[in-house]
């Protein structure tokens, strides 16, 4: 046994003498009580309190609970026949008692008053209770009281009146201090969080305890040979009393039952876990539904959610939100990050997190991949994104430079082939030097546009899809539910869906034509391309439909070919805006 | 007529050509805002305007002097192909769409209704 506890022991006994001797004392100055029940209230807040003490040493409501103790068998002692006693216990046992259990009650759990209000509240119920206790203290005089029995020395300043004003005074008091007490209270269960008002629930319980008792204190008499009523109810204030501190012992100790609900957790973890599911096991099981994991990413210094989306890094997030970081370590490298209610035990979390290590390191994997994924797939975009931009620029390139100067050398071509009219051989020649560069003119001009279509960059999607139309061999229907722009690459991907759809329709289809629809519906770009030809076309086999299909999917899109059972095939893609 | 185009080279072939077919060239711009601000000064009657400029667009260009009071033909030239540009041509108030390999006095004669200068 520890040092503290042989203290606790020493203390524990002598109050226990302190009960059992101001029974003895009552006993013997004929006090007509029921001395055990008298002493059950005194033994279960000494029992609760010294409990308290060495369970919570941090929380001071044992030792408010030992001061309970010694304050409330002060007016028992005041039986003992000597000077200044009987004063004592009637002032300070009889005044101290209730202002000692609303400080414990205001500040549960820790034993302190955190706001202005809840201070002011306190201090007043102690200084009216003080004020009158030393009122008492000074001018009591039993004898004048009616105690023909009490042989000792009168109070300094005996005054019947001053007694009886102070304790009107105090009871009056009492009309404003107990609503602020209850207003106080109710200000504290209104500021705090799901967490600290399952650890207050208890402070209600006694709140209600104490309320039943003082409404019953106007009927009560602790004698029984006053009406045989009113001594039963002091019966049972003095049994209800006895609940009071085994309510705040069983809150202040209740962490130990939370620690089930981690037993209950670790059952939970066996079986696997949806991705996510984790945070909801742990907030369950710490009663704390705000609780959010992060995980740690190796090597990187970030911090992914379970989606593997970035997150902020948890100190800043409990800076800003007054949360507390509960940092998930194995072999001293960061794993996760807890983010909870300040007011969660903290051994209780290190025990949820322990429980749940293997499922949180799994977890950080899956979310690490998840990332991981992420990064890629923003990649591919960025890389499609790049390519499209860097087709944009070469068609220009083309149109600022090969084609401008082609089409001034066919000027040029013209004046001469003019000047040579009157030599035919020469004209001849230039006729053919001119067919020959309308060729390549052309052919360039095919080129360029398939590289990237001016038209698409001038006037956008259903525009450039129309141009594509009227250039195919095969007639080809489009229809377009909306006019507006959309963002480039975007158009550039569904630009060259229908170009190449249409362009396999011409080569393998043997259609008689084709349909173009283009729709956009709950934020996607869907484009369709369907023909009536001998259909067959797989996405798997050949380039052009694989390639599509990788664009489209870079764009985080769906693309699927579809031989649907009247014949024909159907390209569809479906593009997220 | 106004020659407006960002290539020297081009210009100055089209200015031979036209001149040759006796079109009479009264000015020319490289970009856009100049194109706008000397057709105002020489009041031509035919533009020969490029899509492609530097600054804004050729069909900016139609717009802002097609609005003017007793406006030029205006006949739009582009190395690409008429229907590279879709339905902006018709919307863009011009004569017509040559594409520069094909420019001539007949096809420019076509465009402008006219048999020649």
């Amino acid at each position: 046994m520890t040092g503290r506890r042989w203290g606790l022991l020493a203390l524990g006994l002598a109050l226990l003498g302190w009960i059992i001797g101001g029974e003895w004392v009552s006993i013997h100055a004929h006090v007509p009580e029921n001395h055990f029940i008298d002493a059950l209230p005194g033994l279960s807040f000494l029992l609760a309190g010294l409990v308290a003490l060495d369970r919570r040493p941090s929380s001071r409501i044992g030792r408010l609970m030992i001061a309970y103790v010694v304050v409330s068998y002060l007016g028992n002692w005041g039986n003992l026949q000597v000077p200044a006693a009987p004063a004592i216990g009637s002032s300070i046992g009889q005044q101290l008692g209730g202002a000692i259990l609303a400080h414990m009650a205001l500040s549960y759990p820790t034993g302190r008053l955190r706001t202005r209000f809840e201070r002011a509240v306190i201090g007043a119920i102690y200084g009216v209770a003080g004020l009158t206790s030393l009122v008492i203290l000074l001018a009591f005089d039993p004898r004048a009281a009616g105690c023909a029995q009490c042989a000792w020395e009168p109070a300094p300043f005996p005054s019947k009146t001053a007694v009886l004003t102070a304790n009107l005074v105090a009871q009056r008091a009492g009309f404003i201090l107990v609503p602020l007490f209850l207003a106080a209270a109710w200000l504290r269960w209104r500021r705090a969080t799901p967490a600290e008002r399952r650890e207050l629930a208890p402070l209600w319980a006694v709140v209600g305890v104490v309320g039943l008792v003082d409404l019953l204190g106007a009927f009560s008499s602790p004698y029984p040979d006053a009406q045989s009523f009113a001594y039963l109810i002091w019966e049972l204030q003095n049994v209800l009393y006895v609940s009071v501190p085994i309510v705040f012992l069983w809150g202040l100790l209740s962490t130990r039952l939370a620690r089930s609900a981690v037993g209950d957790l670790v059952i939970e973890l066996d079986k696997p876990l949806p991705p996510g599911a984790l945070r909801a096991c742990l907030a369950r099981a710490l009663g704390d539904p705000s609780l959010e994991v992060l995980y740690a990413r190796h090597g990187l210094d970030g911090w992914v959610d379970a989606g593997g989306q970035p997150r902020s890094a948890p100190e800043s997030v409990s800076a800003q939100q007054a949360r507390t970081v509960t940092t998930v370590e194995r072999d001293g490298r960061p794993l996760a990050a807890l983010i909870h209610d300040p007011a969660l035990d903290p051994g209780l979390v290190q025990a949820a997190a322990a429980a749940a290590g293997m499922s949180i390191a799994n977890e950080r994997l899956q979310a690490e991949v998840r990332a991981q994924l992420e990064e890629v797939r923003a990649s591919r975009q960025r890389i499609v994104e790049a390519g499209d931009a860097e087709r944009r620029r070469v068609e220009r390139n083309i149109h600022d430079g090969a084609q401008q100067r082609m089409a001034t050398l066919a000027l040029s071509l013209a004046m001469l082939r003019d000047s040579a009219s009157r030599d035919p051989a020469m004209a001849a020649s230039l006729d053919q030097v001119a067919a020959e560069l309308r060729h390549a003119i052309a052919e360039l001009r095919e080129l360029a546009r398939g590289i990237h279509p001016a038209i698409l960059t001038e006037e956008g999607l259903p525009a450039a899809v129309e141009a594509l139309a009227d250039r195919s061999a095969l007639p080809v229907r489009v229809l377009a539910d909306f006019d507006e722009r959309l963002p480039g690459p975007i158009e550039a991907i569904a630009y060259f869906v229908v170009a190449e759809a249409l362009a396999n329709v011409t080569k393998y289809a043997c259609a008689s034509g084709a349909r173009v629809e283009l729709s956009r519906c709950n934020g996607t770009l869907r484009v369709q391309v369907a023909d009536d030809g001998i259909g067959g076309a797989d996405a798997t086999r050949g380039s052009g439909l694989r390639g599509l299909e990788d664009r489209v999917s870079a764009v985080r899109g769906s693309f699927r070919v579809e031989n649907p059972p009247g014949g024909g095939t159907l390209v569809l893609a479906e593009i997220p805006l | 007529m106004l020659i407006v185009d960002d290539h020297p080279g081009f210009r100055a072939q089209a200015r031979a050509l036209l001149a040759a077919a006796g079109y009479e060239v009264v000015g020319e711009a490289a970009d856009g805002k100049s194109a706008v601000g000397v057709a105002r000064d020489l009041s031509p009657d035919v533009v020969l305007l490029d899509i492609q400029l530097p600054d804004i667009s050729g069909f900016d260009v139609a717009y802002l002097v097609g609005g003017r009071p007793d406006p030029p033909a205006i006949v739009l030239i582009s190395s690409r192909d008429a229907s590279d540009y879709g339905r902006r041509i018709e919307r863009s108030g011009a004569r017509g769409f040559i594409a520069k390999a094909e420019l001539s006095a007949r096809t420019l004669a076509a465009v402008l209704g006219r048999t020649g200068p």
